[in-house]
């Protein structure tokens, strides 16, 4: 027993790697930033931060304590707190149903959960413009055919189809 | 100036899984419009969801959400006055294209219906088109729901559980009579009892 202990301990632990996958900043909740944020790894706010926010090839999150005010630049982007400015993003924006967001989003994909406190401009990749196939049967009309006479669908206190 | 008309036939209700679903044609119609235009902004008032905001977005060249029933049901949970979610629509006369009104009219009282509607006429460019859907008083929940739309114009209902909103069920002639400052272009009948209307602004 003792010498499997001390076999174990004996084992030192891996040096650090130097490059550091998972890096990431944290500006906690207690902490205050006005100004420009520009940097090389994954950021995670839960505090305050008024200016503009650039983590290009890196994600941006908006902890559910987070109160932003910034134009963002960033590769992915998950808004959980709340967030007021506009974000442009290479990749992906997730906003939780924790999310405040209130301004423009421009980016690859995006995703919101129902629940979402959500005014927002959105800008993505369009479809090509194609034709879109008549309805059911040719000979029926559309909004901008003339049209013989109005049909009422339903009588107040009446039931329909 | 065009009439208005009704489709009976053209609606395909299913249920898929438990959820009611169906075809929507005014939809399509709508989406329809939308294409004619290179430069296009649609509004849609919710309930947000991440489906229709990848369909839409990749429509138009600009979709703007403003969730108004998740302010309603906030300022109705607060107990504040309704009619400051109005606040909310602050875009600049004549911004759209179209707007995608969905339930919302069900869930307000007249004044504030009628506060909406001015204010859509307003935001809505000239030729644009508003797509108004009633619950009717067929429709068994009273629930909100999410219109969330998929492939080929097939929309399915979505409780929204965390929404608790006012029901007012409205008819037919109702929705004309608060929709009075645009044009009636279609409407459709759907079996759980809702209807789908689309109104163009002159």
């Amino acid at each position: 027993m003792l010498k499997k202990n001390r076999k174990a301990t004996a084992e030192p632990p891996p040096p650090p790697n130097p490059v550091a996958v998972n890096q990431k900043t944290v500006i906690g909740d207690q902490i205050s930033i006005e100004g420009a944020i520009r940097g090389q790894e994954d950021l995670l706010i839960e505090g305050s931060v008024k200016g503009s926010i650039e983590v290009k090839a890196h994600r941006l999150t908006v902890g559910v304590k987070g109160q932003v005010e910034a134009e963002i630049l960033a590769a992915n982007v998950t808004v959980s707190g709340k967030l007021s400015g506009n974000i442009n993003a290479t990749g992906k924006v997730e906003i939780t149903k924790e999310a405040d967001f209130n301004g423009e989003i421009k980016a690859r994909s995006i995703s919101v959960q129902d629940g979402a406190y959500l005014k927002a401009v959105i800008e993505m990749e369009r479809e090509p413009l194609k034709g879109i196939s008549p309805l059911g049967k040719p000979e029926e009309k559309t909004f901008s055919d003339p049209i013989k006479e109005p049909i009422i669908l339903a009588e107040k206190g009446t039931k329909g189809n | 100036m065009t009439a208005f008309t009704a489709d009976r036939k053209n609606t395909d209700l299913k249920h898929d899984s438990g959820a009611v679903g169906y075809s929507s044609n005014a939809l399509k119609l709508f989406m329809e419009h939308l294409r004619q235009g290179p430069e296009t902004k649609l509004l849609d008032v919710g309930p947000v969801c991440q489906e229709n905001i990848r369909f839409f977005a990749s429509r138009v060249k600009r979709l703007y959400v403003c969730d108004m029933f998740i302010r309603l049901g906030r300022c109705i949970r607060k107990g504040s006055p309704v009619d400051q979610i109005w606040d909310e629509l602050d875009y600049p006369p004549q911004s759209f294209d179209g707007i995608l009104l969905w339930e919302l009219a069900d869930r307000l009282d007249d004044p504030d219906v009628k506060r909406l509607v001015t204010l859509c006429h307003t935001l809505l460019r000239s030729g644009g088109m508003a797509m108004v859907v009633v619950l009717g008083d067929q429709s068994g929940s009273s629930a909100a729901n999410t219109f969330v739309v998929g492939q080929n114009f097939r929309v399915h209902l979505r409780p929204q559980r965390h929404l608790h909103l006012p029901l007012h069920r409205r008819q037919n002639r109702d929705v004309l009579s608060m929709m009075a400052p645009f044009i009636p272009a279609q409407s459709f009948i759907c079996r759980p009892g809702f209807m789908e209307f689309l109104f163009r602004r002159e």
